[in-house]
C-alpha cells in the first residue's frame, strides 16, 4: 500500500548520513530485513530506501540515507514533522531458512539493511558476527550498534585510519574456521564487494545472499527498469532479467550473472 | 450524477480512465493496489511472438517532470500471455486490451491471428507501432505513414476485433501517420507514445542508458500530447484515446477537451499505484460539480482561437 509517513526523528551520523524515523503502523509491522521502502521527494520519482530498523510497539520505521544525488540530498534535509507518501514495504528480504549463525558483510550503507538483519538473528537465536567496510574514519557510522548487536564485530577502513586497513575481504581473514563454518553470509554493498565476497563465501562452501541495488522507478515491479541477470535453466539461455525490486533484492549469490 | 462511460469505437467503457501499456505488466503487481473494477481498461505490456529479455543495464533515467526509459519491450512472449497472463486478466473486472509489437510485418500478423480471433478474451487489439527501444518494428514501421499504412493493410483482413493504433511522436507531421491508421482500416489511434531523449553522466561522460537513448514520458511530454490530439481531433473521424503524462482528473478533461474520446495513464501510476482509481473519483466529483451529463460530451469541445 502507499502511505503518508511523518518523519519522527533524524538523527545525523557524520556529514553524509542520516538515521530517518517515520511513523507508519503498516511498514513497521509488516517489515522484513532486507526489504526497503520507496520514499518520495521533490523530485519526479521515489528514491528506494533500505529498512534499517522497526519499533513494532511505537509503529515506526527507520532508514539510513546517504547523500548520492539530488534526491537523497533533499530527502536529507527533511524536517521532523514532514510527511513524505511511501510504498513498501517492498521486495524480499534475507531468508533464515535453515540458517544457523550469520556473517553480514556490509559496504558503507550496506549497514543498514544489515543491521536490521542482525537484530532478527539475535531475536532469533541464531549468533552473528558483523563485518563492515567504510571509506575512513571519519565516513564510519554505526559503529557502537554493530558491537551491541552482533556477537563480533569487525570494521575495516580503506584509509586505514580505523580498523583493519584494506577493504572486508582483508578483514575477513581475521575470522576463525570455527567462526566461518557453518555460517550463511549476508552481504550489502557495492557490486564489487559483493562479487569478491560471494568468491570468498563459495571458497569456503558457504551459502550467500546478496542485495542488489539498480536504478528504480516504481519498486512493486511494473515499470521493468531494475533488471538484474539470474541463471537460466534452459539450455542455451545464457541467464534471464528479472526485477530486482520484486524478484529481488535480496537474492542468492549463486543465482546471480553479475 | 455524471455519467463516466465512454465509447471508443465499438468498445464501451465505464470510465475514460485505463492503465496504459508498459506501466502496468498485466495487473498482478497493481491488483494489491487498485480495484480495477473502478477503472475504463488495462492495456497490457507490449507482447511479442517470442519471449524477450530486453536491453541490457542501466533502463532508467529521472528528468524534470518525466523519466527515459529503455525497458525494450521485455515480455514473456504470445503463448505465455494467453496461458497465464490473459486468464488473470480477464477476471480483473475491466476491459482487457493487449498492445501487441513485433519486428516484422509477419510478427504482427500472426500476433493479430491468434488474438484476434472472437474466442480470445482480447477487447480490442493495440498495435504497438511505436515502441523507440527496439532496432526492428514498432518505431521503425510507425514513424513513416507508408509504413503504418502497410503495416495495418496486412493485418485489418486477420481480425474483427477493433485495431488501436499507438503512434509515435516522433515524426514531423502526426496526422499524416494517424490519417494512414485510419485509411488503412484502423479504429482507433492511441496518441502518444513516448518522444526519443537522452541523459547524459557528465562524470563517465556516457549516457545514463546503455541503450543510448530512451523514451520521455510522464507530465513532461503532456503539452506534445494535447497538441497532437487537437491536431488529429481535426482531421480524423475515428476516436482517439489520449497518452501521455496525466497525472490527475483535470489532465484527463484537457486530453478529452483536446479530441480524446478517453484516455491512458502511465507513468503516473509508477509514482501511485492505485493513482487511476483515484482519478475516476476526481472525474465524478468533476462532473457533479460542473454539472455535467455525460463526459463523453467533452471530447473535442476546445474552442481555439
Amino acid at each position: 500500500m502507499e502511505y503518508e509517513a511523518g518523519l519522527v526523528d533524524k538523527k545525523m551520523l557524520g556529514k553524509e548520513n542520516a538515521l530517518l524515523t517515520f511513523a507508519c503502523e503498516s511498514i513497521a509491522r509488516k517489515a522484513l530485513p532486507g526489504q526497503f521502502v520507496n520514499l518520495s521527494c521533490r523530485y519526479f520519482l521515489k528514491r528506494p530506501l533500505g529498512i534499517c530498523s522497526v519499533d513494532e510497539a511505537a509503529g515506526t520505521f527507520s532508514v539510513g540515507v546517504r547523500e548520492v544525488g539530488a534526491g537523497t540530498r533533499d530527502i536529507l534535509q527533511a524536517r521532523v514533522g514532514d510527511v513524505f507518501s511511501v510504498l513498501g514495504p517492498l521486495g524480499n528480504g534475507f531468508s533464515f531458512d535453515g540458517v544457523s549463525k550469520i556473517i553480514t558483510v556490509g559496504g558503507g550503507t550496506g549497514i543498514y539493511p544489515l543491521i536490521f538483519a542482525l537484530r532478527k538473528a539475535n531475536a532469533l537465536g541464531i549468533p552473528s558476527i558483523c563485518v563492515n567496510g567504510f571509506r575512513s574514519r571519519d565516513d564510519s557510522f554505526l559503529l557502537s550498534d554493530c558491537e551491541k548487536i552482533a556477537g563480533k564485530a569487525i570494521f575495516s577502513t580503506d584509509a586505514g585510519d580505523f580498523g583493519v586497513k584494506g577493504n572486508v575481504i582483508d578483514a575477513l581473514m581475521f575470522l576463525s574456521d570455527d567462526e566461518i563454518k557453518g555460517s550463511t553470509v549476508f552481504a550489502v554493498g557495492p557490486e564489487i564487494m559483493m562479487i569478491k565476497v560471494s568468491e570468498w563465501a563459495a571458497q569456503h562452501g558457504l551459502s550467500c545472499q546478496v542485495s542488489l541495488e539498480k536504478r528504480m522507478a516504481c519498486g512493486i515491479g511494473i515499470c521493468l527498469v531494475c533488471v538484474c541477470k539470474v541463471r537460466s535453466s534452459e539450455e542455451g539461455v545464457p541467464f534471464h532479467h528479472v526485477r530486482c525490486c520484486k524478484e529481488g533484492p535480496v537474492m542468492n549469490a549463486s543465482e546471480v550473472v553479475w | 450524477m455524471v455519467d463516466l462511460s465512454v465509447r471508443v469505437g465499438t468498445v464501451e467503457l465505464k470510465n475514460p480512465v485505463m492503465l496504459a501499456s508498459g506501466t502496468c505488466g498485466f495487473g498482478r503487481e497493481l491488483s494489491e493496489y487498485l480495484d480495477f473494477s473502478k477503472i475504463g481498461g488495462i492495456c497490457s505490456k507490449g507482447l511479442t511472438l517470442l519471449p524477450r529479455e530486453g536491453n541490457p543495464g542501466c533502463r532508467a533515467a529521472e528528468t524534470s517532470s518525466g523519466m527515459l526509459n529503455s525497458v525494450g519491450l521485455q515480455n514473456p512472449g504470445l503463448a505465455a500471455f494467453l496461458n497465464k497472463e490473459l486468464p488473470f486478466m480477464q477476471g480483473l473486472g475491466t476491459k482487457v486490451i493487449v498492445n501487441v509489437a513485433g519486428h516484422c510485418t509477419e510478427d504482427y500478423q500472426k500476433m493479430v491471428e491468434r488474438l484476434g480471433t472472437p474466442e480470445c478474451a482480447a477487447d480490442a487489439l493495440e498495435l504497438n507501432l511505436s515502441c523507440p527501444n527496439v532496432k526492428e518494428g514498432c518505431m521503425t514501421i510507425g514513424a513513416t505513414a507508408e509504413g503504418v499504412y502497410a503495416l495495418l493493410r496486412a493485418v485489418r483482413g486477420l481480425t474483427d476485433k477493433p485495431l488501436w493504433v499507438k503512434l509515435t511522436p516522433n515524426v514531423t507531421s502526426i496526422t499524416e501517420t494517424a490519417l494512414a491508421a485510419q485509411e488503412a482500416g484502423g479504429d482507433a489511434v492511441v496518441l502518444i507514445n513516448t518522444l526519443m531523449g537522452m541523459a547524459i553522466d557528465i562524470k563517465t561522460r556516457r549516457p545514463v542508458l546503455q541503450n543510448n537513448t530512451g523514451g520521455l514520458s510522464g507530465p513532461a511530454v503532456k503539452p506534445v500530447a494535447i497538441r497532437m490530439i487537437s491536431e488529429c481531433f481535426r482531421v480524423l473521424t475515428i476516436p482517439i484515446v489520449g497518452v501521455g503524462g496525466i497525472m490527475n482528473a483535470s489532465d484527463v478533461i484537457e486530453f478529452m477537451l483536446a479530441g480524446a474520446a478517453a484516455v491512458e495513464v502511465g507513468t503516473a501510476s509508477l509514482l501511485h499505484p492505485a493513482i487511476c482509481a483515484k482519478i475516476v473519483d476526481e472525474l465524478q466529483i468533476y462532473g457533479d460539480d460542473n454539472k455535467i451529463d455525460r463526459i463523453s460530451a467533452l471530447t473535442g469541445d476546445l474552442r481555439l482561437w
